[in-house]
């Protein structure tokens, strides 16, 4: 039975992670940190679910990435044969208030955890969630041989750790390898991120519970996917011969005006009715167009998107309908039935999502 | 009075930069790192003229004291433990301290002296195998070992804050510089001094790695002036500092030897410890942008900064 640790199991990716590995039956570590607020929403469910009966191969260990000897101790008991470090201080615009705390756990937690597997002297195999957020400002499409242009203290620690990465795998030979992310999203993403902020509003105006949505910048342009598709991602990149750099996206741009079109369209809502535009909400250096080339994504290890903007927006506006218990129009839902049948089940996204509980 | 904040002011760059600033009448504060022992001998004679002041950049309550108190017109980064090969053994301390201590600093300067002028000691480490020759400020970054990246983090932070926050922050991208005041780890150090010793009847031979690595070499001297100019140009930006063009360990060696008499290959061996786990290919700076915006250029060159770096040598082992 193979091992594997993922850091920021809590988070959205961590946890379709955890339901995909659980399914190949993987035994799954999960790194937490103690806090004072229990955040396991997300992962809540795979404990309640009969298909896992007393068998259920999930652990959890309270861990702190601002500490070495921690991971050590971790590495060294666990003995995983795969590490997937998602972790991070992720949000772009908290780390300009949080640029310290953001460099050191988004940028130096990577290294404390490599240094941990090149301690232990284990074949461990590494992956490091990089982002496209490191492209920043450059021209799209954005590919593995993109010159990074990071535009916020987020960005430039996540290019701190692609580089750790490469240097861990290239210096010591470790099976380390970054996957460049674009944005991916779900019904479990947080509820400051764009899209979700979005649908969450919709279904609360839907509900009558909510008249007015306050976005910053409608015109930058996003490739975004669909979580589960991207932790399939991740989990291919370390099946693979060799360990390398890939960037996974959807290869579509949109921007946040078009998600609001569709969103409120596939609702019969007109969003300009709702939504009023805050300057607060800015970033400060704005990164405007990201757009993933993924052909050697495609080509080297076989892997594309099953979903894509438009199905991906209906799969988030049927949840956040239901979490608010409303009917759904359930075109969302059936997509998700055809695409992801086995490990990925609708009646898991609802009961997992931010914002029930 | 233009006050100089300079942390890493016992260095070789931070005692050289003293010395300019005071003698353009500055009053130079000089931060020291309060956890480990500072060596003094570099600013030694200089003592009486400044003001040492203890910290931290692992902590940013001590840097925000320090930037209260001293309320800097300028501010100098200049401290890193930089030896690129001792950051693969303690590759975290390194990040710490290089990487994340610089937003620490920048995080004090923006609270408290947003006015102020910043530089950061960016270096070609940066550029670690390089994907063109020579480099400029243009070139494409990629850092081959745990000190060049965590380098590329606060030059990218530097940046950051100065198109976030429109503070003047400059990143100066410095090749090599040397002196008779550089670090015995660095190669060109260690051969002067051992050329010195064998000389003197101290030593007999000189292990060194690989011969026939190139590397832009400069003198701290004319460098620090660069840092200087860059924090009194109009605009801040970021600049390549080196001379253009490179030499060989091997030339560096011939030189030295000749220069007291003596025959290299008379007492150089190799010794493949030294050799470094990722060996960079070809650096070399491209300064024509510092050469025409600051109007910056090298003083000393290769034959003369060796030549230098001996006699001191020689100088400070005579009795």
């Amino acid at each position: 039975m193979k091992k594997a640790l993922i850091t920021g199991i809590t988070g959205q990716d961590g946890s379709y992670l955890t339901e995909l590995l659980l399914s190949q039956d993987y035994e799954v570590h999960g790194l937490i940190r103690r806090a004072s607020t229990f955040n396991t929403h997300r992962i809540e469910h795979i404990y309640r679910d009969p298909h896992n009966g007393h068998d259920l191969n999930l652990f959890l260990h309270y861990g702190d990435l601002a500490n070495t000897g921690n991971l050590v101790d971790l590495i060294y008991s666990v003995k995983p044969d795969e590490v997937y470090h998602l972790a991070a201080q992720s949000h772009v615009r908290v780390s300009f208030d949080l640029p310290e705390y953001t460099g050191d756990v988004t940028g130096l937690g990577t290294l404390r955890i490599l240094e941990a597997i090149r301690k232990s002297g284990k074949k461990t195999k590494f992956y490091q969630a990089s982002s496209s957020e490191m492209f920043g400002s450059a021209k799209p499409p954005q590919n593995e041989n993109t010159v990074f242009q990071p535009q916020s203290p987020y960005a430039a620690a996540k290019l701190y750790a692609y580089w750790v990465t490469r240097n861990y795998r290239e210096g010591y030979g470790i099976f380390a390898s970054n996957g460049i992310l674009f944005n991916h999203e779900s019904p479990r993403r947080g509820e400051t991120f764009v899209t979700r902020k979005i649908t969450r509003a919709l279904a609360a105006i839907k509900a009558g519970k909510q008249d007015t949505l306050y976005l910053g910048n409608l015109e930058a342009k996003r490739d975004w996917g669909y979580a589960p598709d991207y932790v399939a991602a991740m989990w291919k990149m370390l099946q693979h011969d060799t360990p390398g750099d890939f960037v996974v996206g959807t290869g579509e741009a949109h921007s946040v005006r078009d998600f609001l079109d569709e969103a409120f369209g596939y609702v019969n809502l007109d969003w300009h009715d709702y939504v009023k535009i805050d300057p607060r909400y800015f970033r400060p250096t704005e990164v405007d167009y990201l757009l993933a080339d993924m052909t050697k994504m495609q080509k080297e290890i076989g892997w594309e998107a099953r979903v894509y903007f438009k199905d991906l927006v209906r799969i988030m506006v049927d949840a956040d309908l239901e979490l608010i218990g409303l009917d759904c129009p359930g075109e969302g839902r059936k997509i998700l039935e055809t695409h992801h049948g086995r490990w990925h089940r609708w009646e898991d996204q609802i009961s997992s999502m931010e914002g029930n509980h | 009075m233009t006050k100089a904040l300079i942390l890493g002011i016992d260095g070789q760059d931070g005692s050289y930069l003293s010395e300019f600033l005071l003698g353009k009448g500055y009053e130079v504060i000089g931060w020291i790192p309060i956890s480990i022992p500072v060596n003094l001998e570099n600013i030694h004679h200089i003592l009486p003229t400044i003001t040492l002041v203890e910290g931290d950049l692992g902590n940013q309550e001590s840097l925000d004291n320090c930037m209260e108190e001293s309320l800097p017109d300028e501010i100098y980064n200049l401290a890193s433990p930089s030896s690129p090969v001792a950051s693969w053994n303690s590759p975290v301390m390194v990040a710490d301290i290089t990487a994340t201590g610089v937003v620490r600093l920048l995080e004090a300067m923006r609270k408290f002296v947003p006015e102020a002028r910043f530089y950061q000691a960016s270096s070609s480490e940066l550029f670690g195998t390089p994907v063109e020759v020579p480099q400029s400020e243009t070139t494409t970054f990629q850092p081959r070992n745990p000190y060049g990246i965590a380098k590329l983090f606060a030059h990218w932070m530097t940046v950051n804050y100065r198109q976030n926050y429109g503070l003047f922050t400059v990143s100066g991208i410095l090749f090599n510089h040397e002196s008779p005041r550089r670090g015995m780890q660095f190669v060109t150090r260690k051969i002067t001094r051992r050329v010195a010793e064998i000389k003197l009847g101290l030593a007999g031979d000189l292990l060194l790695g690989n011969l026939d690595a190139r590397r832009d070499w400069g003198y701290a001297g004319d460098y620090i002036k660069a840092m200087w100019m860059m924090l009194q140009h109009e605009n801040p930006d970021d600049f390549v500092i080196g001379t253009g063009e490179t030499h060989s360990v091997r030339e560096f060696c011939q030189i030295a030897f000749e220069s007291v008499g003596l025959d290299y290959q008379d007492y150089v061996s190799v010794d493949p410890r030294f050799y470094r786990p990722v060996e960079e290919a070809q650096l070399v700076s491209n300064p024509t942008k510092a050469n025409q915006a600051l109007g910056w250029k090298p003083e000393v060159d290769f034959t003369a900064l060796v030549q230098m770096m001996v006699d001191a040598d020689l100088e400070s082992l005579k009795i």
